[in-house]
């Protein structure tokens, strides 16, 4: 039996509850969202007590399902201020799903606001709490080196952590993951939730699933069979076989360059004059010249394996990947060339505990202002270990995102949505990202809707990337897929296959039926995703957000972006189509605003 | 006329000789296609994404003087 652990920071107390038959179809997103969406409410603080943050494995989780290892952590947002999925790699999700726990909650808040706490669940899923106050300020290499030294012979475990910038609160904080090898280089970044975790005491959690039986189903053969085909697919497709596990994704930097729509100097230009030094091709050469390790998954069970390690001149580990849009907010985006720069301030935003992307174009908006020249690596490392880490005045205007940074310093140029930074692809010469962006209950984000694909790689079919037509009807199809996989706990990365290889998609849904004995199929699986997104949008509604918050910033319609001097030029009444299912599927679900 | 030719990831095996990188400035006869290029070029016969001046463009586009043309293998990430 599935259950649902909650904890509670205001008197320490932890409650053990049996997933409720209403949410028994519900896994990774769709589960964090259905709690956030009962629970929370809309207007609770995103830093007080109501608030909740829930960390669920997919409904896959566990399994040795292809890719199935990816974990969903749910809150109110501190950055959007709407509610907030973010979606990670690294062992937790599946340590979670041996340990039989569908949904951990981290609830309340403690009184004493020095208070750091250590959170452990062991094998027999009993619940440790104990204060760890003397890793306050701690980065997350630090707390994972503290935790391994607690746990003696214990080898199966995984971390959950956050840096100094969770437990100040910074609105760009984010959640590290350990990985297979106890790095916690995997991260819940988007979406400010370290600042969450860190509101709640929490410094740390650890998850021990040493000696856990493998995971029973329903119908083990059909389960294996299901397995193999998936795994086939995977294999087969270029992209997933081929692209991804030699290149990582760092293989798009000159592909999107080509493009037109790679994200230069603060959303100025759409080409990179420096991009073949931070390219993928480039970073494989590097890293194998340095002994780096070039192909490895960030779960167990990952067939794709497009994770790698980046190490310095003397090969010493500096930090994972970096992947693509770290490689881009971090290089591109602040006009830096210099790949060894570029992967000094992704190890300090590891470390420090502060995503990625928002960190990037914070420092290209902060660079934009004409404090920092752009290209300027070390003076950005120097921002980021001497402001950021150490919580100085500058350092948490930087440390709230770049709406703050660019509304503090009086920046024109300020590419968010949502109050949350745009991602690697500029979205007036790739208008489907664009559609993405401005809609996703998340905020801009690439991942919740990938246009990418049609708009510029030529998977899952073909649109003209420069034109509005058929973007908003390929977004829409793209989010309701992409609810679905982040529900079942699968790799979004999947999808590459799945688009182009029907036997991928019935996989899914073979793999949920063996594995649950519920009846799953492909309207089933379409379904659960609209249902994920209906809750998402309805929570949004009630927080506040209107369509005109479903819109990009204005200089996207109005400054031309070279070389293709495009705009964005997709309709307001497009954009508001997206989500024209949501009544619909609400009706059916029988919600109309959250609550339980 | 003369373009200029970039081959990204695995494809960069297929320049012609001569320099390093994975861009090279190529002479060829006016009217010239894409497809034209990539046969003379021996690439291999799967799905790739081509671009010319930073546009898809297909095999049967014909090159001008001064283009830009980039071919790229199935690529993807994120
Ligand atoms: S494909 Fe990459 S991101 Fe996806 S599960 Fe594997 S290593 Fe992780």
């Amino acid at each position: 039996m599935k259950k649902i652990v909650r904890i509670d920071m205001s008197d320490l107390s932890v409650k053990t509850e049996p997933l409720p038959e209403k949410w028994a179809r519900y896994g990774g997103r769709a589960l964090t969202d259905a709690i956030v969406f009962s629970e929370v409410p809309p207007s609770a603080d995103p830093l007080g007590p109501e608030n909740k943050l829930v960390f669920a494995p997919g409904i896959l989780g566990g399994t040795t399902a292809p890719n199935g290892g990816r974990l969903s952590a749910g809150a109110k947002s501190p950055l959007t201020g709407g509610i907030k999925e973010s979606n990670s790699g690294g062992q937790a999700a599946h340590a979670l799903a041996k340990l039989g726990i569908a949904a951990l909650v981290i609830e309340g808040a403690p009184a004493d606001k020095d208070a750091r706490y250590l959170i452990k669940i062991a094998p027999d899923g009993s619940v440790e709490i104990k204060r760890v106050d003397e890793w306050a300020g701690a980065g997350n290499y630090a707390v994972a080196d503290g935790i391994k030294q607690t746990m003696g012979d214990v080898k199966r475990y995984a971390t959950i952590s956050i840096g100094p910038a969770g437990e100040m609160g910074m609105k760009m904080a984010g959640i590290a993951v350990s990985d297979p090898d106890g790095y916690p280089n995997r991260f819940l970044g988007r979406g400010g939730l370290g600042a969450v975790m860190g509101s709640k005491g929490v410094k740390a959690i650890v998850l021990v699933d040493e000696g856990l039986p493998t995971i029973e189903h329903a119908d083990r053969d059909a389960f294996n069979a299901a397995v193999k085909k998936f795994a086939a697919a995977l294999r087969e497709h270029a992209v997933t076989g081929q692209g991804l596990p030699t290149y990582g994704t760092n293989v798009l930097a000159n592909i999107i360059n080509e493009a037109g729509g790679y994200p230069t100097r603060n959303f100025s230009s759409g080409r990179f004059e420096l991009v073949e030094n931070i390219s993928g091709e480039r970073q494989r050469e590097v890293t194998l010249e340095r002994g780096g390790n070039v192909k490895h998954g960030c779960h167990t069970g990952c067939v794709i394996q497009c994770s790698r390690y980046w190490v310095d001149k003397d090969g010493t580990y500096i930090t994972k990947g970096p992947e693509y849009e770290s490689m881009w907010s971090l290089g591109a985006d602040c006009g830096i060339g210099d790949i060894d720069d570029v992967a000094a301030l992704d190890r300090a935003c590891g470390d420090i505990g502060i995503d990625t992307i928002e960190t990037g174009v914070m420092l290209g908006v902060y660079m934009d202002s004409g404090r920092l020249a752009f290209g300027d690596g070390k003076g950005a490392l120097r921002l980021l270990e001497e402001e950021v880490r150490k919580g100085t005045d500058l350092g948490r205007v930087l440390g709230d995102g770049a709406e703050a940074t660019g509304t503090a310093f009086g920046v024109k140029r300020i590419p968010v949505v949502k109050h949350q930074g745009l991602p690697a692809y500029d979205p007036r010469p790739i208008q489907g990202i664009g559609v993405t962006y401005a809609t996703s209950p998340m905020g801009a984000d690439h991942t919740a809707g990938y246009s990418i694909t049609a708009n510029v790689l030529n998977v899952g079919g073909t649109v003209d990337p420069l034109k509005p037509d058929g973007q908003a009807e390929l977004s829409k199809g793209l989010q309701i897929a992409t609810g679905m996989l982040d529900s079942m706990g699968l790799c979004i990365f999947v999808a590459f296959a799945v688009l182009d290889i029907p036997e991928a998609f019935d996989a899914i849904f073979e793999m949920a039926t063996a594995h649950t004995g519920q009846t799953w199929d492909a309207d089933a699986l379409m379904e659960l995703g609209k249902e994920t997104l209906a809750m998402e949008r309805l929570y949004n509604e009630a927080v506040g957000f209107k369509p005109e918050d479903d819109r990009l910033p204005r200089f996207f319609y109005e400054e031309k972006l070279p070389p293709h001097d495009a705009v964005f030029s997709v309709s307001d009444a497009d954009l508001d189509s997206v989500f024209d299912f949501v009544p619909e599927t609400a009706a059916k679900m029988g919600i109309s605003k959250p609550g339980a | 006329m003369r373009i200029e030719l970039a081959l990204f990831a695995s494809l960069r095996r297929f320049l012609p000789t001569g320099e390093a990188g994975h861009e090279r400035t190529i002479d060829l006869p006016d009217g010239t296609t894409v497809g034209q290029v990539i046969a003379t070029l021996g690439l291999p016969d799967e799905p790739r994404v081509v671009f010319v001046n930073g546009r898809h463009a297909p095999d049967d586009f014909v090159l001008h003087d001064g283009d830009r043309l980039a071919v790229f293998p199935p690529v993807a990430g994120g």
